[in-house]
C-alpha cells in the first residue's frame, strides 16, 4: 500500500472517492505505522548525534527528556492530523463536498502526509538546516498532493477543490506557527528539556 | 453638456500610478535581493559607503512600503472611489501633482537615503525636507479623496473608502508626530523626543504604518476588488463595517509590543500585548468575510489569475495576521525579537499579503483601464506560481533561523556564560540566507514577469473612457444620467 501511496497517488485518490472499503481500511492502517515515524527517528537522532542548531556543538539530552520529547511531538501530530480532517469535515459544506464520509478524508489525509513522514528520516541526523532542506521538497510534493487530491475525493470541481485546499494551507500555516510560538512559550517558562553538558 | 464638459472617470492618473508602483516594485525587490546577497557576501558592498547593508536597507523598506505600496494604494483609492461614490475625482490636476510628485520624494528621498541621511526611525529614515513634502503630498491626496466623497451621488460611503480614509487620517497623524524635530542643518535634525518617549513614539508610528497602510489600506483594496473579481457581493456587510471600526480602535494601541523587556513603563508593555491579542478578531473576521465571498465565485478560478493572487493573499494575511499577536506575547517575544522570525513574520505579510493583493489587483484593474485583455494569462499563471513558491520559502528559511538564533542566544552553560558569541551564530545562519537569496530571486523574477506582462498590455494605449453609470442622485434625490447626453457606453 505504501508503494501504491507513493507511485500513484492518483489511483488511490479514485479509489477513496469511489468508497473502496479495503483500500481505505489499508490506509488507515498505514496511518499508525507513518505518524510515530518522525518522532521514532527523532529519538534516535538525538540519542545517537545530538541536537545541532548550526552554532559549535551538538546539544544531548538526558534519556527522559529524549523520550519526553517524542512523545509530545507524536502527541502534537495525531492532534494535528485528527484536528485537520474535522476541520476540512466542516469546510467541506462550503465548498460543496457534504458528501465525503469522514473515514474518506482520514484516508486522503493519510495520503497527504505520507512524504513528509517519510521524509522525516532526515530527524536520524537531528542538524537543522539539513532537516529544512529535506523536509522542503516533501512539504511540497505534500501540498501537490492535497491540490491535486482533494476536488477528487471530495468529487467537486477542480476550481472550488483550489479554494478549499487553499484554505486548508492557511489552517496548516497557523496550526505549524501555533506549534512554534507554543515552544518557545513554554521553553521561556523553563518548561524544556535538560541539555547534558 | 457638451463632449468637452462630459463627466468622465479619470483613469489616467491610476495607470500611471500603477506603472509607477510596478517600477517601484521591481526596484525595491531587487535592492531587497542584493541586500541578502550581501549578508551572505559582505564584500559586494565595494567598500562604498553607499552600498553598505546600513545604508540600502531603509532604500529597500522605503522603496517597498512608500514607492510601490503607497502608489498601488493612491492607484487603487483612486480609482475605487470614482466608482463608489458615482463621480469623477475631484481636482483631477491635483491628483496628478500628487502622483509625480509622491514619485519625486520617492526617487530623491532614496538617493539622499544612500548618501546617508538619516533620523533612524525605522520607516521613517527620511530626513525633515522630505518629511515636509510628504505632508504637503499627503494632504493633496486627502483632498482629492475625500472631495470625490464629499461629492459623491450615492448616499452610503461603501466600506472600502473607510478602509482608505482611515489610512489617509491615521497616517498623516502618525507621520506629523513622529517626525516633529528640530532642523540643524539641511541634512541633519533631532527628534524633538527623548529616551523611552522617543522609542513609544517611533514604534506607536512603526506598528500603526503597519496597521493603517499596510494592513488597512490594503483591506480597502480587497473591499472594492475582491467583489468586483468575484462578481459576489461581500459574503457580510455588517461584519466588515464591524471589524473596521474594532481594527481601527484595537490597532493604534498594539505598538509597545515592539519594545517588550525594553526601558518603557512595564504597564505598556502589557497593554500593547493585550491590544494585539485582542486584534486578532477584527482580522479574521476580515478573513472570513473575503473567503466566504471568493468561495461561491469558484467557476472564475479557470479564466481569472487573478483571484488566485487574491485566494492565496487571505491565507497569508490570515497567517501574518495570527503571528503578529502570537510574537506580542512577551514570552514568545523573548525569543523571537531580535532574530530573523520576525523578518520572517515581515515577508509572509509583504510578499504573501501586500504584493499578493495588489498583483491581483493589478491584474484585474490593467486589461479593464486598457479596454484589451491581459497581454499573456500563462505568464500571469506562472507569476502565480513563483510567487507562492517564493513566499513559501523565504518564510521558511526564516522560522529555521529564527528560531535557531532564538534559541542559540539564550544558551547558558554552568557558569551562567552565554554558550555561543554573536559571530557564532551569525556564521551559523549561511545556509537559510542563501536559502532566503533563492527565494528572493524567485519571488523578483515572478515580479518582472508581472511587469513585462502588464507593460505589454498597456503599451501604446490610452486608458479606454469610461463616464459615470446611471443612478438616481441619493443625495440631491434627482436623477442623474450622462450617459443620456453623451450617450457613452459604460464599460468599468
Amino acid at each position: 500500500m505504501l508503494f501504491s501511496v507513493l507511485n500513484s497517488p492518483s489511483s488511490v485518490f479514485e479509489k477513496i472517492a469511489s468508497g473502496n472499503s479495503e483500500v481505505i481500511g489499508a490506509v488507515q492502517r498505514l496511518t499508525f505505522f507513518l505518524i510515530l515515524l518522525p518522532p521514532v527517528f527523532a529519538w534516535i537522532g538525538s540519542t545517537l548525534f545530538g541536537w545541532r542548531l548550526g552554532g559549535g556543538d551538538p546539544l544531548y539530552f538526558d534519556a527522559t527528556a529524549r523520550v519526553i520529547i517524542s512523545f509530545f511531538y507524536a502527541d502534537a501530530l495525531i492532534l494535528g492530523y485528527i484536528s485537520t480532517v474535522l476541520i476540512a469535515r466542516w469546510m467541506a459544506h462550503t465548498y460543496g463536498g457534504e458528501n465525503v464520509s469522514t473515514e474518506s478524508l482520514f484516508a486522503f489525509f493519510t495520503v497527504v502526509l505520507t512524504p513528509i513522514c517519510i521524509a522525516s528520516a532526515a530527524h536520524l541526523y537531528p542538524h537543522i538546516f539539513f532537516n529544512v532542506l529535506v523536509l522542503i521538497p516533501s512539504l511540497l510534493w505534500a501540498i501537490t498532493l492535497l491540490y491535486r487530491g482533494l476536488p477528487v475525493v471530495m468529487k467537486i470541481p477542480p476550481e472550488r477543490g483550489m479554494l478549499m485546499s487553499s484554505s486548508l494551507v492557511g489552517w496548516l500555516l497557523v496550526a505549524f506557527v501555533s506549534l512554534l510560538g507554543l515552544s518557545a512559550a513554554l521553553w521561556t517558562y523553563g518548561i524544556g528539556p535538560n541539555v547534558v553538558v | 453638456m457638451n463632449l468637452e464638459t462630459r463627466e468622465v472617470y479619470h483613469d489616467g492618473v491610476v495607470k500611471r500610478l500603477v506603472q509607477f508602483s510596478i517600477l517601484w516594485a521591481v526596484v525595491g525587490m531587487l535592492v531587497g535581493v542584493y541586500l541578502a546577497a550581501e549578508l551572505l557576501w559582505p564584500g559586494l558592498d565595494f567598500g562604498q559607503y553607499w552600498l553598505s547593508f546600513g545604508r540600502i536597507r531603509p532604500l529597500h523598506t522605503n522603496g517597498i512600503i512608500f514607492g510601490f505600496g503607497v502608489s498601488a494604494l493612491m492607484a487603487t483609492a483612486f480609482y475605487s472611489v470614482q466608482r463608489t461614490s458615482n463621480v469623477p475625482l475631484f481636482m483631477p490636476r491635483l491628483a496628478w501633482i500628487t502622483c509625480y510628485g509622491w514619485q519625486v520624494v520617492v526617487l530623491f528621498g532614496g538617493l539622499s537615503l544612500l548618501a546617508g541621511w538619516t533620523s533612524t526611525k525605522e520607516y521613517a529614515e527620511l530626513e525633515w525636507p522630505f518629511d515636509i513634502a510628504i505632508t504637503i503630498l499627503w494632504v493633496c491626496f486627502a483632498v482629492v479623496f475625500f472631495g470625490t466623497i464629499a461629492n459623491r451621488r450615492i448616499k452610503n460611503i461603501y466600506v472600502s473608502n473607510w478602509f482608505y480614509g482611515g489610512l489617509i487620517i491615521v497616517i498623516a497623524m502618525l507621520h506629523i508626530f513622529n517626525n516633529l524635530a528640530i532642523p540643524v542643518t539641511i541634512d541633519k535634525s533631532y527628534s524633538i523626543y527623548a529616551g523611552a518617549q522617543d522609542a513609544i513614539i517611533q514604534w506607536w508610528y512603526g506598528h500603526n504604518a503597519v496597521g493603517f497602510l499596510l494592513t488597512g489600506g490594503f483591506l480597502g483594496m480587497v473591499y472594492y476588488f475582491l467583489p468586483k473579481q468575484a462578481n459576489q457581493p461581500i459574503w457580510s456587510y455588517r461584519l466588515s463595517v464591524v471589524s473596521f471600526w474594532a481594527f481601527t480602535y484595537t490597532y493604534i494601541w498594539a505598538g509597545p509590543h515592539h519594545l517588550h523587556y525594553n526601558s518603557i513603563p512595564e504597564w505598556v508593555q502589557s497593554l500593547g500585548m493585550v491590544m494585539s491579542l485582542i486584534l486578532l478578531a477584527p482580522s479574521w473576521a476580515t478573513m472570513i468575510n473575503g473567503i466566504m465571498t471568493v468561495s461561491k465565485a469558484w467557476r472564475k478560478l479557470t479564466v481569472d489569475p487573478a483571484l488566485k493572487f487574491i485566494v492565496l493573499a487571505l491565507a497569508f494575511y490570515g497567517l501574518a495576521t495570527f503571528e503578529g499577536p502570537m510574537m506580542a506575547i512577551r514570552s514568545v517575544n523573548i525569543i523571537s525579537h531580535f532574530t530573523d522570525w520576525t523578518i520572517g513574520h515581515v515577508h509572509s505579510g509583504a510578499l504573501g499579503w501586500n504584493a499578493m493583493i495588489t498583483y491581483g489587483t493589478f491584474y484585474f484593474m490593467v486589461p479593464r483601464m486598457m479596454g484589451k485583455p491581459l497581454h499573456s494569462v500563462r505568464l500571469a499563471n506562472i507569476h502565480f506560481w513563483l510567487a507562492l513558491t517564493g513566499t513559501i520559502l523565504y518564510v521558511i528559511a526564516m522560522w529555521g533561523a529564527g528560531v535557531s538564533q532564538g534559541l542559540l542566544w539564550l544558551s547558558m552553560d554552568d557558569l551562567g556564560e552565554l554558550s555561543y558569541s554573536f559571530t557564532d551564530v551569525m556564521a551559523s545562519m549561511v545556509p537559510y540566507y542563501a536559502l532566503r537569496l533563492i527565494a528572493g530571486l524567485i519571488f523578483l523574477t515572478g515580479t518582472i514577469l508581472m511587469a513585462y506582462n502588464l507593460l505589454r498590455t498597456m503599451y501604446g494605449l490610452h486608458t479606454v473612457t469610461v463616464v459615470p453609470p446611471d443612478v438616481i442622485d441619493e443625495i440631491k434625490g434627482t436623477a442623474h444620467n450622462p450617459n443620456a447626453v453623451m450617450g457613452g457606453e459604460v464599460t468599468a
